[in-house]
């Protein structure tokens, strides 16, 4: 079902899609100019991070946003990597999107830090090899230059040098997706990271993001140009759509083993934060965000239409999306809220941490999205020609 | 003797047994304890360089990965809550307001039916042979000292991406805002060890109780080795589920 048809030509940049990249521009330069804000008075006064709950809400787009830009990666590998045709005509806007998602994702993690101008010295003078969070940083910023090679062949036609770079950031943004795992595995304080299941599900988890971006902003992308959705970018999202659906199913076992180990503690080796997720102070987080918003939702709209119907696909997206932010938020903080003690009998030891996100890092946050959908915006106006061809 | 046979006799009961039969009892029974309690410290000192051989309760251990190797032994049944450890650290090692290198839990743990016994336990960075706080630095700001296994600190190299903290199992690392790098217990390096020629940390000179003992687990004339292998003490440490090996011990002496 083809449901925006307004012109099938490439129309020039009006007036209103400059207003609407300016207003989203300006709104998030004023959101991360809290980050800029809190680099110069300190964490302590602006954050809601504790030394109990170290990782605050920003690290969640970071992660969101680096697993969201691996999954693009791999679906448009699907494309210009593993040549099934299906897939071709959404590959230039799905690998620009990947590259904006990584930036964002790298922009948040740096404004989380509270000393970032230290990296520059010695994350190359003093690297620790160890260190999955000094490999995962090095891999996902060489994945950035990777796409942007990558991209830049694409909008110079050049296929061949293309499908090379793609190959590269493919194989670099997995080993950066399992680091990530790895990374929060480690670390033996806070059991909730260290599941089994989770190098699987962070992948799966990856794909079916980028799954549901490429439904969402494909779409937004031909109403924002006012543009046709052609037989090709048509038949391609239907297929990313069933590619989807097979995520969704996936998922929705993982979001079942949760369940498992939320009421019933011998399934799970953290039974503690299981519980506090799935039936605690976290449970509208979980069955609204990580059940209905991210798996049930999409997969009744897929189903009830087929996915056949476009604008359905991206509200199933969309609806994915938010959930599945929902979800990094819970997975990073539910992870640090048992109390380090909480065997020992300790007098006033609350039963969990709290952690409640500032106006600070809600305007960060914001400012980081709406820094991606204003890149978005701005690879609309600019990129016209290369998405098209 | 058949079982049936025995199923006749009397009961003699344990009025007639001789004190030195007693005696010799209780030291079997410590004997034993004393081996597992050994085979214990020597697992969590880790180390697969440590070599001990249990011989009778007898434990010689000729090589720990570190020398010096520095241990600190909570006699925490000692402890009365005085906070002058607290006290003593803070001016000592210059620690802001906003944080702390050490502490005092206060657990209420039951005994009996209806009976709860308030116990203080100090707390402070356990300088693991297995650090996870080590592991995941991705500057080196956090280090392992290869002479004496203290874990310190290189705070101009610390990013502040925190992984530390969210890492280690004993909550013993804090932000100081001052000098925008984690800060943590070093054993008083650089403050109160060199001064005393590693004979001692601010902390435990500070404690009136004795119930902070640190010394030297490859030095057996150190109170802290001696109090270690006192086959007598059960030992323990803090969250050994997470397999970093601490330093620290605890006992009741």
């Amino acid at each position: 079902m083809i449901s925006y048809l307004k012109t099938n030509t490439l129309s020039s940049t009006s007036m209103n899609q400059v207003l609407i990249f300016v207003g989203l521009a300006l709104i998030s330069g004023f959101g991360l100019s809290f980050g800029i804000h809190s680099l110069l008075v300190g964490h302590d006064q602006t954050f809601g991070t504790s030394r109990e709950v170290p990782w605050g809400i920003l690290v969640s787009p970071y992660v969101f946003f680096a697993c969201l830009s691996t999954g693009l990666c791999i679906v448009s590998s699907l494309g210009q990597v593993f040549g099934i045709d299906t897939f071709r005509p959404i590959v230039p806007r799905t690998v620009f999107l990947a590259l904006i998602t990584m930036a964002t994702g790298l922009m948040c993690i740096t404004l989380e830090l509270e000393s970032p101008w230290r990296v520059g010295f010695y994350a190359l003078l003093s690297p620790h090899q160890s260190s999955n969070i000094w490999w995962k940083t090095t891999i996902y910023s060489l994945y950035l230059i990777f796409m942007l090679f990558n991209f830049m062949s694409l909008a110079l036609k050049k296929k061949k040098r293309a499908k090379i770079f793609a190959i590269i950031a493919l194989v670099t943004v997995t080993m950066g997706n399992l680091n990530m795992n790895s990374d929060m595995e480690l670390l033996g304080a806070r059991g909730f990271w260290s599941e089994n299941y989770m190098p699987l599900y962070f992948l799966s988890l990856s794909t079916l993001t980028g799954c549901a971006a490429i439904l969402l902003f494909s779409w937004l992308g031909k109403v924002f140009g006012g543009q046709i959705l052609n037989i090709e970018d048509h038949r391609a999202l239907k297929s990313t759509g069933k590619l989807f659906m097979v995520l969704l199913l996936g998922i929705l076992y993982f979001t079942g083993v949760k369940v498992m180990g939320g009421f019933f503690p011998q399934f799970t080796k953290n039974p503690e934060a299981m519980s506090l997720l799935v039936q605690g102070g976290f449970a509208l987080n979980f069955w609204i965000g990580e059940v209905a918003l991210a798996v049930l939702i999409p997969l009744g709209l897929i189903l009830v239409t087929r996915g056949t119907n476009s604008n359905i696909l991206a509200i199933a997206g969309f609806s994915c999306l938010l959930g599945v932010f929902v979800l990094f938020y819970d997975l990073v903080i539910v992870g640090q809220l048992i109390p380090h003690y909480y065997q020992y009998n300790v007098v006033d030891l609350p039963k969990y941490y709290t952690y409640n996100p500032s106006l600070h890092e809600i305007m960060i946050t914001t400012g980081a999205i709406f820094f991606f959908l204003a890149a978005f915006v701005l690879g609309e106006i600019l990129f016209k020609k290369t998405y098209s061809s | 003797m058949k079982v049936k046979d025995l199923e006749n006799l009397n009961n003699e009961g344990v009025d007639s047994l001789s004190s030195k039969e007693r005696r010799r009892f209780l030291q079997f029974g410590l004997s034993i304890t004393g081996v597992f309690l050994g085979g214990s410290i020597l697992s969590l000192t880790s180390a697969h360089k440590v070599q001990g051989a249990l011989r009778g309760g007898n434990i010689p251990v000729t090589d720990f990965p570190y020398s010096p190797h520095y241990t600190m032994v909570i006699r925490q049944n000692h402890c009365i809550d005085c906070e002058r450890c607290l006290e003593a650290c803070r001016s000592t090692n210059s620690v802001p307001a906003h944080g702390y290198r050490t502490t005092i839990l206060e657990r209420s743990v039951p005994i009996a039916q209806d009976q709860r016994e308030r116990i203080f336990m100090p707390i402070l960075c356990n300088h693991c042979n297995n650090p996870p706080c080590v592991r995941v630095c991705p500057t080196q700001a956090t280090y392992k000292d290869e002479t004496n296994g203290i874990v310190r600190m290189k705070p101009e190299k610390c990013i502040g991406c925190k992984t530390c903290m969210a890492a280690c199992p004993y909550n013993a690392r804090y932000f100081n805002e001052e000098n925008r790098a984690i800060d943590k217990c070093d054993f008083c390096y650089d403050t109160k060890l060199k001064e005393s020629g590693g004979k001692i940390t601010a902390c435990a000179a500070a404690c009136p109780a004795n119930v902070r003992i640190f010394g030297d687990l490859t030095d057996p004339e150190s109170d802290a080795y001696k109090l270690i292998h006192s086959p007598d003490k059960v030992v323990w440490v803090l969250r050994p589920e997470t397999d970093t090996l601490p330093n620290v011990f605890y006992m009741n002496a």
